[in-house]
């Protein structure tokens, strides 16, 4: 599942089209879902990002292939031409950095960002926007660094008064391939797959349970050792389990070392 | 099975994090002009990016990053019960470099560190300097100890450094360690014999299937040969042995394919030893999940992981008998439980 945040119903706009979301009420928050997506509009500002992203997460907990991605417009410097999408390598927030990792290769500029409180017309020597900084702290309990992408896309030049609705949506919808290559790549990234797929994990369960807590470690050590050892072998069948504490024992050392061989 | 493909996702060092007091350090700039394709992003302090939480190593080993930074404490620390001192008085390992280049799955390092990346000290003159004081006695000092600093030499040229430090100081000794076959560094340095390159070779299977990214067994050897040829003193490990069911095959060839290339009489010792892992550092390699190597059931004794009796004593006494052939008893060295 990728999440994708924004924080602007007007940021949201062209992903909610491009991406045929359709609206879900679950939570107090504007949210669209697909089978591959959901997104979150959090709101303008930190408390809101923050509170948003994590009632997001705590409501469904992202599984280890999970990735967010953070979609806004930014305000930047005039060396950043108006409409360029940028992808953001570093976040400040007053004394505070947080630092996403980028593990794939891209053509976007990447940027530091600075995460402000306010709206901002005062030149800076950093892009500037209002909510990453939030969005990173509420999600980096959730996600691997490298699970996590910031894109921002240059609105304007410190002149927030020039930014519209209709603009922002047409910044967003102007750098929707480069969003899809974004996602496309670290979906790729966060890729990991199972060592057991669900009926071997049922499976395991099942057995384990007939041993004690550290048995069962011990047996799912060589488990793992097996399935990493000899990826295109099968597990072996799920043995007949005796009533004795002795005989069990017996038969977890047996199992140990035929997984271990 | 592998969680990803040990392919490199992104080119190697894609990003350059700069400590902002090094930035105008003649090294910086040098390193910068290696990778100027690289992003440059400006940093406070190391530990902001290499000891972030959330970091995942096994994602990173496929796209290691690069941390430029100046080293505040100490660099020298005393060696560890893992490692063999040789029986000089004093024993060190300089750890100028954190992370590794390459990606062994046996490696401690997984365990000892939050991330993959590598973090470079470019102020190696301290380390000098702190270990100045302690070069009126006979010392040896690991300079490749957490990492390959060989492996990375083209980018560092520390082991340049150290070498031209040492040949200042007739007490001083270095081991360094490698699976590099980098020798081009070495061409132009005159051999010393207080330094002793210690090459670690794995059968070209252990290579493939445990050491990521590292050269070839073909490309050590031919490194070791060439490193005799210029002069310099050699001691080759076999270490750690990986036990696997073709043991019995796989390494009593690497020796016999060793020596018919390699003149016996050429080498210091050959060091031999099974594979032994803190208990911790084990610990953090299973959380991994990258390797079978983490989930063998070995024994532990003493917060040390090793395997079982019977079969270290077995993995031994083989690689004993076979090294016997070439080497006398007391140029083979054998790391053993205490
Ligand atoms: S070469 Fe040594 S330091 Fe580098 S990854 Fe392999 S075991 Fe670790």
């Amino acid at each position: 599942m990728i999440y994708i945040i924004t924080a602007l119903d007007a940021e949201a706009r062209a992903l909610i089209d491009h991406y045929h979301l359709t609206r879900d009420f679950t939570l107090p928050y504007t949210l669209y879902k697909n089978e591959r997506m959901v997104l979150l509009v959090s709101g303008m500002g930190k408390t809101n990002a923050l509170m948003a992203v994590s009632a997001l997460l705590g409501w469904r907990i992202p599984n280890p292939a999970d990735c967010l991605i953070n979609i806004g417009v930014c305000g930047a410097p005039d060396a950043y031409p108006i409409g360029e999408a940028l992808l953001i390598h570093q976040i400040f927030e007053g004394d505070r950095r947080y630092y996403p990792d980028i593990l794939y290769p891209h053509s976007l500029r990447e940027s530091s960002i600075k995460c402000v409180d306010g709206v901002q017309s005062v030149l800076d020597e950093y892009p500037v926007d209002m909510e990453s900084s939030a969005m990173f702290q509420a999600s980096a309990r959730f996600f691997k660094l490298h699970q996590m992408a910031f894109v921002k896309i240059v609105s304007d030049h410190f002149t927030p008064e020039t930014v519209t609705k209709e603009r922002v949506i047409e910044l967003i919808r102007s750098n929707l391939h480069n969003v899809d290559k974004v996602c496309a790549a670290v979906e790729k990234v966060s890729l990991s797959d199972p060592l057991f797929d669900q009926t071997e994990q049922e499976e395991i369960g099942r057995l384990k349970s007939h041993f004690t807590k550290a048995q069962a470690s011990a047996l799912d050590d060589a488990l793992s050792y097996f399935r990493l050892k000899y990826p295109q072998k099968r597990l072996p069948s799920y043995p007949d389990i005796p009533d004795s504490k002795r005989e069990r024992s017996q038969l977890l050392e047996a199992l140990i070392k035929t997984l271990t061989h | 099975m592998k969680p990803s493909s040990k392919h490199l996702l992104t080119r190697l060092f894609s990003h350059l994090y700069i400590e902002r007091s090094i930035l105008d350090h003649p090294k910086t700039h040098k390193i910068r002009a290696k990778f100027s394709e690289s992003q440059v992003i400006v940093i406070d302090h190391y530990k902001e990016v290499f000891n972030r939480s959330s970091q995942s190593f096994a994602a990173q080993s496929n796209s290691k990053k690069l941390i430029l930074a100046r080293k505040e404490g100490k660099f020298l620390h005393e060696g560890s019960q893992y490692s063999d001192g040789f029986e000089h008085e004093q024993f060190f390992y300089a750890s100028s470099v954190m992370g590794c280049l390459y990606d062994c799955d046996y490696c401690y390092l997984q365990g000892l560190y939050p991330s993959a990346n590598t973090v470079l000290f470019i102020n190696l003159e301290d380390a000098f300097e702190q270990l100045r004081p302690y070069l009126g006695k006979d010392t040896l000092v690991a300079t490749s100890y957490d990492t390959d600093t060989l492996a990375i030499e083209s980018l560092t040229h520390q082991t340049r450094e150290w070498l031209e430090f040492a040949a200042e100081y007739e007490q001083l000794h270095l081991e360094i360690r490698t699976k590099s076959a980098n020798i081009n560094a070495l061409k132009s340095i005159t051999p010393n014999s207080r330094v002793t390159l210690a090459w670690t070779l794995s059968p070209q299977e252990i290579i493939d299937r445990y050491e990521h990214t590292t050269p070839s067994l073909e490309k050590r050897l031919n490194a070791v040969i060439e490193a005799i040829a210029l002069g310099w003193k050699v001691r080759l490990c076999i270490d750690p042995v990986i036990y696997t069911e073709n043991f019995d095959i796989l390494y009593p060839t690497l020796i016999d394919r060793i020596f018919s290339l390699i003149d016996p009489k050429a080498i210091e010792h050959l060091t031999l030893g099974s594979f032994r892992m803190s208990q911790n550092h084990l610990r953090a390699l299973k959380k991994l999940r990258r390797s079978d190597v983490a989930f063998y059931p070995y024994a532990v004794s003493h917060d040390m992981a090793t395997y079982p009796e019977s079969i270290e004593t077995y993995i031994l006494e083989q690689l004993g008998i076979k090294a016997d052939e070439y080497l006398p008893q007391e140029r083979i060295r054998t790391w053993q439980r205490q």
